[in-house]
């Protein structure tokens, strides 16, 4: 720790700004500076939309800066492409992987390797020198290895070697640690002190304050495109930081007022058994309720059944035994048009693949769920004037950020974005029952604590609320009671008072049941 | 509002770009030919659009290709590769014959009951194209394209055996007086706002009503239509029975409204590939039903104008229907590269 801060600059960017023109009217980036120093990790903290990748971006060549000067090793250059600022020594592994699954993991890296023939490259040259690259940094991966085997967490390692590849000397890595589990995220930063150690310059963008007191040397904070400091990281607090980060914002603690307990069910899962898409049973008998007013939340280890179970609760995927009863009708194996026409609200795990259609206007997107009922339309014709005025509305109370309603396409909404529209389009309705996947994955906490006081919000209404989170903090401050669910099981309910984090942990990974 | 024109305008500099380079890549070929590209091309367009007569002739050639772009284009919005335009304009051509050539009824009843029944049979002929998809999980490319070859020898033994002209075998009973469109000069008859009109129907059908939203919504992304409980069976008949209908539509309106024939040869001379040059006027058109009139419009000028640059420039024939294909191409590139955008990325997904 602290090496770098008497390292050379590698890189710095001078008053950088960053404008959209004609799509957003503010500046994406209002003159911010940056350096990344050799031997340093230098985090880049900021919320959603507060340029962090932006500025990345600039830096790696895949946008090009309206105003301001970038400097490698002290002299200006101008950097056009990816390409461009890789031969200056500046690689970038982005959030989403450009990863080929039927290829090999050296033939992916191969890919982007120009000096070859389309014919013919050196493929063994290539696997040897992954495996000196992998050695060095410890950073395990078999060339040979197809990618479609691989986890999520090795086709990271595979994105990183391939910038490694160019032998950049300042590498930056944009939010690479979301897609990982708690064990991974150690090993990847295990290895990127190694490369630090190195003499290189590592950037680490994240939202994640404990990531940056982990790991970091120096961090700088960007709020909405504006620079807020850049500083030593150990001689700034938590509390500093979260300040920098989001302005002045009351912390976060859920009111929780005494529900009438009502013991009138909205869900009941009767010994339910699920098929997964690999076709093996992945959810094996499970059985709970929840009632009016409660939040029901399920804690795991990803992977253990809970997409099946909620996939079959919304109606997405066929049970092949038991009963799901919502408001007291059996709905097993309804089609999921049925189960929403009962007031149930689903927000779904993976956003972007299925909780929008990124092709299609925030309007558009705003009326799935209602677009067939009065006022958004009549006798099937829209109601556009309706429509806009209604999403106006709700872009306004749930804070999305978009430049226009009709002529912006979902797709380029930075996903915390993406998911208010989906909070705003599921909840606002006060639905009888919400099934709630991660819904506060990825949110920064401005937009976290706002989710949360909603779910409090719809709990006091009398909402039944089914919470899947991997995020325990969240399970444990929401919850009314907690369903733990391991290899397809429910391994025990726990009152959310008489739970605690360690017990829930143990539960989780199997080692205790209730 | 900003937004949109500038979306549109950006789209409308690019198709102009195409053009330049379509119009580029066509004088390259005939000074390689030693011709005068300059004379060709004068001619090409002072033939298409130079006096009232070209222009109506020009909107004639225009008419069937809106509805067979139209065909290729809804079944683009829904996700779908319809390529049985060709196929279901035959059949359409067919029932105008039935019933505009073979029947005689009223007038006014009978030239709005030939134009139907030819859409309802081209949107016939779509069904098992659906069926198939739905039920069986055949690839719509595959199923519209053997469909195809049945409706054109299905037609053409209808035309041969049953529906031939007496004393003119080699083409179906023209329509009859009652049931032809009103010539409003040169080839172009009223027929072409019935055509407009559909597809100002379908603009309307697609962007405006729920059934179209849900066309678009399984389009783009079928996992999250699912999630919101559209059924893809239903986008996916409302897609390809449009389609049906207006390539139908196509089909009668060279029965019922293109002089001088009124009719169908069995060799199908005046109808070949009038559903498969849709899928470029689609592409041109940006798959949009507004889009598509003008493309329409533009084809039918560079097909009616190569004439003149035949016989004025002396441009050997071949060479105007290569230029044109450059042009075509070179048109269609921007929306063929945002379609395959598309795909890629729905791969990828």
């Amino acid at each position: 720790m602290g090496k770098g801060f008497d390292g050379e600059v590698l890189v710095k960017a001078e008053k950088v700004v960053k404008s959209f023109p004609g799509v957003w009217e503010h500046l994406i980036l209002d003159h911010v500076d940056f350096d990344v120093r050799a031997g340093e990790i230098h985090a880049l903290l900021g919320e959603n939309g507060a340029g962090k990748t932006v500025l990345a971006n600039i830096l790696s060549g895949f946008y090009t800066l309206t105003e301001g000067q970038i400097y490698v090793r002290g002299r200006p250059v101008t950097i056009k492409s990816p390409k461009d600022a890789l031969r200056h020594g500046i690689g970038m592994v982005h959030q989403e992987f450009t990863l080929v699954p039927p290829l090999t993991v050296a033939e992916n890296v191969a890919l982007g390797l120009r000096k070859y023939s389309s014919f013919s490259f050196p493929i063994r040259e290539v696997e040897r020198r992954l495996r000196e690259l992998s050695e060095r940094y410890g950073l395990r991966v078999n060339p040979r290895a197809r990618v479609e085997d691989l986890s999520v967490g090795e086709q990271q390692r595979v994105e990183i070697l391939k910038v490694l590849y160019w032998e950049p000397e300042v590498l930056i890595l944009d939010e690479p640690t979301s897609v990982l589990t708690p064990e991974e995220v150690d090993d990847l930063f295990r290895v990127l002190r190694n490369m630090a150690d190195e003499g290189k310059g590592v950037v680490l963008i994240t939202h994640k304050i404990e990531e940056v007191k982990k790991v970091a040397d120096r961090v700088t904070v960007l709020r909405l495109g504006k620079h807020m400091g850049t500083m030593r990281v150990d001689e700034v607090d938590e509390e500093r930081l979260l300040k920098l980060m989001i302005g002045d914002v009351e912390p976060f603690r859920p009111t929780r007022t005494r529900v009438k307990q009502s013991s009138k069910p909205v869900l009941r899962v009767e010994d339910l058994h699920v098929v997964g898409s690999e076709g093996v049973e992945a959810v094996r008998g499970v059985s709970f309720e929840v009632r009016e007013g409660e939040i029901f939340g399920i804690a795991g280890v990803a992977g253990n059944g809970q997409r099946e179970l909620v996939e079959a609760i919304t109606g997405l995927r066929k049970a092949s035994r038991g009963r799901i009863i919502i408001m007291g009708r059996d709905v097993t194996n309804r089609s999921p048009r049925e189960i929403a026409d009962l007031g149930v609200r689903h927000i779904p795990e993976d956003r972007r693949r299925t909780g929008v259609v990124e092709g299609m206007t925030l309007g558009e997107n705003m009326i799935l769920r209602d677009y067939r009922s009065q006022p958004f339309s009549r006798l099937g014709v829209l109601n556009l004037k309706f429509i806009g005025e209604f999403t106006q509305k709700m872009v306004k109370e749930f804070e999305i950020l978009a430049p226009d309603i009709w002529e912006t396409e979902v797709r380029i909404l930075s996903g915390g974005n993406i998911q208010r529209l989906i909070l705003a389009r599921e909840l606002w309705r006060e639905p009888r029952l919400v099934v709630a996947f991660h819904p506060t994955y990825g949110l920064d906490l401005k937009a976290l604590r706002h989710t949360h006081n909603i779910f409090m919000k719809l709990r006091e209404k009398g909402t039944a609320i089914l919470l899947i989170s991997e995020d325990l903090d969240e399970i444990m401050s929401l919850s009314d009671r907690i369903g733990v669910m391991f290899e397809g099981k429910l391994v025990g309910i726990l009152d959310a008072e008489k739970a605690t984090i360690d017990k829930i942990g143990k539960m989780m990974t199997g080692i205790y049941a209730e | 509002m900003r937004e949109r024109l500038l979306k549109v305008l950006r789209k409308l500099s690019e198709s102009l770009i195409a053009v330049v380079i379509g119009l580029l890549g066509g004088a390259f070929l005939m000074i390689l030919y030693g011709y005068d590209p300059w004379l060709a091309y004068r001619a090409l367009f002072t033939g298409a659009f130079g006096d009232l007569s070209g222009i109506f002739e020009t909107l004639a050639f225009a008419t069937p290709l809106i509805m067979t772009a139209l065909t290729f284009a809804v079944g683009v919005r829904a996700g779908l590769f319809n390529i049985g335009a060709e196929g279901q304009m035959y059949l359409g051509a067919m029932g105008a014959v039935m019933i505009g050539g073979a029947l005689s009824l009223p007038p006014g009843i009978h030239l709005v009951a030939a134009t139907l029944f030819g859409m309802l049979l081209g949107a016939l002929w779509s069904l098992p194209v659906s069926a198939l998809k739905i039920y069986r999980g055949v690839h719509e490319v595959v199923s519209t394209i053997m469909l195809n070859w049945v409706a054109f020898w299905l037609v053409m033994y209808l035309i041969t055996y049953h529906f031939a002209e007496p004393g003119r075998a080699e083409r179906a009973v023209p329509a009859q007086e009652t049931a032809r469109y009103q010539i409003i000069g040169a080839s172009l008859t009223t027929v072409i706002f019935v055509v407009i009109g559909f597809a100002l129907l379908t603009y309307f059908i697609i962007w405006r009503t729920t059934a179209g939203y849900e066309l678009r919504l399984v389009g783009y992304n079928p996992e999250a239509a699912q999630y919101a409980g559209i059924s893809s069976v239903k986008a996916t008949y409302l897609s390809f029975f449009i389609g049906g209908l207006a390539a139908g539509l196509a089909g009668a309106s060279q029965v019922l409204g293109r002089p001088p024939s009124w009719t169908v040869y069995a060799t199908m001379g005046n109808l070949l590939n009038l559903g498969f040059e849709g899928i470029g006027v689609s592409l041109i058109g940006r798959n949009h039903p507004i889009g598509i009139i003008f493309a329409a419009i533009f084809y039918g000028g560079l097909v009616h104008g190569g004439r003149f640059m035949e016989f004025e420039v002396g441009v050997a024939s071949e060479l105007v229907r290569a230029i044109n294909g450059i042009i075509i191409i070179a048109l269609s590139i921007p929306e063929i590269i945002s379609l395959i955008g598309r795909i890629v990325r729905r791969r990828r997904e």
